[in-house]
């Protein structure tokens, strides 16, 4: 197995890669696979109005036939080549449904991050510090009750104080019209962003406090003290970066759940993102919708993965250095 | 064009003593008079038309504005069709842009104040179709008979695999006739008096020749209506415009149709102040919105969520165990647990606003006792069974278990088997299932759900011998019988089989509840089968205040 070691950390960014390649290819199958359960689709989108002409009808239009295996090569050739395919549900190019959508989750989920990261980092950190002393009992029980609260309460709590109710200041909800960018309505972003950070940010805040003070009561950082480094220099040389390494982890498992489409959010909001159209796919048996999207989140499940490894590696010196 | 250039006035003479005057013919102060077989219209292009009720029109309707409207039930498969829905949203947007030859008023009666003049049984096996004067297709052409012949031979089309063609049974599609520009022949297969209820469906929108669904191109979506589509994607939103040659009065500058996935995001919408109408207000919601500047907009409509018994299969080939079953619901606890109070009992037959309603059955109520001799003589004591059920409409699933609990009482015990692909392969072939049906005239609903060859017949009706054995003859006397009184008889004789012996337990009809904001005017409770009065008529008997 020489050749799973070496080549520093451009070789274990290599073999990374190329082991996410290896996933890719399993979920393409498990995904092909397991879409052939959903059924007929012709059936899903008439429900009800399933007679037998309408039926025969659709499902002319749709071309159900040809052999399995067939099927799955020829959707993993146009996969490779960007073709997607056509949604049976709206017989719209599988791109065109979903790129505005996926979009707009894009959107969603940097901003959550950009926003809950320093965020959390920086409350985690000051509640080590200070730990026990009055910041990091509020801190810490403030976080547990945000992260035992459903998104769903967090969503509906701030449209009532936000936007029905209490005040009248933001939007209820956020459409985001066809044709346009969730950019251009910075107002409709503030309460589903705000509702992500308040969910993502506890679990970091927390992991981040537990590592940091772990870390502060190492060795090291009392040498460090006792050498008469400034407390700054102390924090932010020595003990921030053994501390980040488990903090990326957790990162990259909430921002993945987040690019996973948060229905709720959507849902409460009527945001068009990717959680709603999969609901909706998975409803019409609508296939290529749903293996596109299956892909496109375990594809963000296995970068994010690997940023979050790379992450841990440059910044936890004694990782990097058995490379 | 009929020659003379001048609006032509076409009143019959009513011929039947049945005849009531509807009060939309009172307000119009036109001789709208319905007769035998026999439609004629007058009232020129203008009326205002907030049709039926009371006459509260509340102020003079303003123009202007940009109407939004939220709709849930929708997704993906949203499409555009002036002939097809398979969405909620779809509803919405048909009624924007298409209408239809004859119209329904907000007390679910036939009115000639669509795109037809007059719609005329020359005898019982054939209709003449004629046009009304100066309407045009959104594009500035002209409504002629053959955008007629066109429209009812696409709906006709099997292969087209349209919403109503079920409803084109008796309609020698083949042979419709133009007799002049603006006059259609429609000849029969065989008599059927409900003809103009079928082309009051708002399913058989008027399309121009050549028409063809949506498929990306917003400027297909050519109809005679008072909004033409400016863009359209399926699963979010659509935008109507105002089509200024509007044959009649409209108000909007533009309506807006977006999709809701949840009535959570609707009402705060409402509230808050992004969207101005939303369908389908949960009942528990109606007293919570009041204080928002909202106001909920309740219809009694004649729709109905039946439990049914297939009658060709056990234990419900047994009349007394499907007698038994409808002893032991108690309508009422239903009504309220389900309805919350919002709907009328029922009493095992539909189409309550039908003029061949028979009122004079009475009312069945619970009865354990009875239900539990009539068990034991069948020898179905303590019976269990399967009841099939899916969230297709709002109440099927909570009604299977309402049920399951009042059948305890006597003995029965009900396994509520909640199967979301029940419309798949099940469906039509269970013994015991819930289903959902919008309002209808009676003999249409019958062509729908009660004969052999009806595409949704879930209770296997009629029986092949006893009580109702006759039903498909009756049914075909009635399509044939021009005397409303006499139809009215042969109505009740199939209805009392049907209370009799039949497969439905119909516990209460139940009200469609909407909800808007109070600048919306114009919006009054209506008895038909689309949210919101109709969609307000389609968008077009409504305004902002």
């Amino acid at each position: 197995m020489r050749f799973l070691r070496g080549g520093g950390i451009a070789g274990f960014v290599i073999r990374r890669v190329l082991l996410g390649l290896l996933v890719m290819l399993l979920v393409s199958i498990i995904v092909f696979v397991s879409t052939q359960l959903l059924g007929d689709p012709a059936r899903a989108i008439l429900g009800r109005d399933a007679t037998p002409d309408r039926l025969a009808a659709l499902q002319k239009q749709l071309n159900l036939d040809s052999s399995k295996v067939g099927q799955y090569f020829h959707w993993l050739g146009g996969l490779l080549s960007g073709d997607l395919g056509t949604s049976l549900a709206s017989s719209q190019p599988v791109t065109s449904v979903l790129g505005a959508r996926i979009a707009n989750s894009a959107v969603l989920v940097v901003l959550a991050a950009v926003i809950s990261v320093p965020i959390s980092i920086a409350i985690g950190s000051y509640a080590a510090l200070r730990r026990e002393k009055v910041f990091d009992t509020v801190s810490s029980n403030l976080m547990l009750v945000l992260a035992a609260l459903p998104e769903f309460v967090v969503a509906v709590l701030l449209v009532i104080l936000l936007s029905t109710n209490v005040f009248h200041l933001l939007p209820a909800i956020s459409p985001v019209p066809p044709g346009t960018h969730a950019w251009d309505y910075p107002d409709e972003l503030v309460m589903p962003v705000a509702t992500l950070v308040i969910a993502v940010a506890p679990y970091v805040s927390r992991i981040m406090r537990a590592s940091m003070i772990e870390v502060l009561e190492s060795d090291y950082v009392e040498m460090a003290r006792l050498k008469g480094l400034p407390e700054r220099t102390v924090l932010i040389r020595h003990a921030l970066p053994n501390a980040i390494g488990p903090v990326f982890q957790v990162i990259a498992i909430n921002l993945a759940y987040l690019a996973g489409g948060v229905v709720v959010i959507e849902s409460v909001f009527n945001y068009p993102g990717i959680g709603l159209a999969l609901v909706d796919a998975v409803n019409n048996h609508d296939i290529p919708v749903v293996q596109a999207l299956a892909m496109l989140i375990a594809a963000v499940y296995v970068v994010l993965n690997l940023l979050a490894d790379v992450a841990t590696i440059l910044v936890t010196p004694r990782l990097r250095t058995r490379l | 064009m009929t020659g003379s250039g001048e609006k032509r006035w076409h009143v019959t003479e009513r011929e039947s003593g049945l005849w009531a005057p509807s009060r939309r013919g009172l307000v119009m102060g036109a001789g709208g008079v319905v007769a035998a077989g026999t439609l004629a219209a007058c009232g020129g292009g203008s009326a205002p038309a907030p049709s039926g009720g009371d006459t509260s029109a509340a102020g003079t309707p303003k123009k202007g504005g940009n109407f939004r409207l939220g709709v849930t039930g929708g997704g993906s498969k949203d499409m555009m069709d002036g002939q097809n829905i398979v969405t909620k949203p779809d509803q919405a947007r048909l009624v924007t842009a298409f209408e239809t030859l004859l119209e329904f008023d907000d007390n679910y009666q036939l009115q000639s104040t669509g795109l037809a003049e007059s719609v005329e049984a020359d005898s019982p096996t054939q209709y003449t179709i004629k046009l009304r004067d100066g309407i045009t297709f959104q594009n500035g052409k002209p409504l002629t008979a053959d955008d007629v012949i066109y429209s009812l031979q696409r709906i006709g089309t099997q292969a087209n695999g349209l919403t109503g063609f079920a409803a084109t049974a008796t309609m020698d599609i083949k042979n419709l006739k133009k007799i002049d520009a603006k006059t259609v022949r429609l000849p029969l297969l065989s008599a059927d008096s409900t003809i103009p209820q079928t082309l009051a469906s708002y399913t058989f929108g008027m399309v121009p020749k050549g028409y063809q669904a949506y498929k990306g191109d917003p400027s297909t979506q050519i109809g005679t209506g008072p909004y033409k589509l400016k863009s359209f994607t399926p699963g979010q939103q659509s935008v109507h415009e105002r089509y200024d040659g509007y044959w009649r009065d409209s108000y909007f500058d533009q309506v807006t149709i977006t999709d809701f996935s949840d009535s959570t995001a609707q009402i705060n919408a409402l509230k808050g102040g992004n969207i101005d109408a939303m369908t389908d207000l949960p009942a528990n919601q109606v007293n919570a919105i009041k204080s928002s500047g909202v106001e909920a907009l309740i219809s009694q409509t004649g729709g109905w969520i039946p439990i049914c018994m297939a009658i060709d299969m056990a234990p419900f080939d047994d009349p007394k165990v499907r007698q038994a079953m409808r002893l032991i619901i108690d309508r009422q606890q239903i009504l309220d647990q389900i309805g919350s109070g919002y709907g009328q009992i029922a009493n095992d037959l539909y189409s309550p606003f039908d003029a061949g309603y028979n009122k004079d059955l009475p009312q069945r109520e619970q009865d354990i006792e009875q239900a539990k001799s009539l068990l034991k003589s069948a020898g179905k004591e303590g019976l269990t069974v399967d009841l099939h059920t899916t969230n297709g409409a709002s109440g099927m699933v909570e009604l299977a278990s309402v049920f399951a609990s009042q059948a305890k009482q006597a003995g029965v015990n009900i396994t509520v088997k909640n199967d979301p692909n029940y419309y798949g392969d099940a469906y039509l072939k269970l013994a015991f299932s819930v289903d959902f049906w919008g309002t209808r005239g009676y003999l249409n609903q019958v062509q729908q759900g009660s004969l052999p060859n009806s595409p949704y017949n879930e209770t296997h009706w009629p029986p092949k011998s006893g009580e109702g054995s006759n039903f498909g003859d009756l049914y075909k006397q009635a399509l044939a019988e021009t005397d409303d009184a006499k139809r009215a008889d042969i109505q009740h004789e199939m209805q009392k089989a049907e209370y009799d012996v039949g497969g439905y337990i119909i516990p209460y009809f139940n009200s469609l509840i909407d909800a808007h904001s109070s600048q919306v005017q114009g919006l009054k409770p209506s008895k038909g089968t689309l949210n919101l009065a109709g969609f307000g008529h389609g968008f077009r008997t409504i305004w902002f205040a």
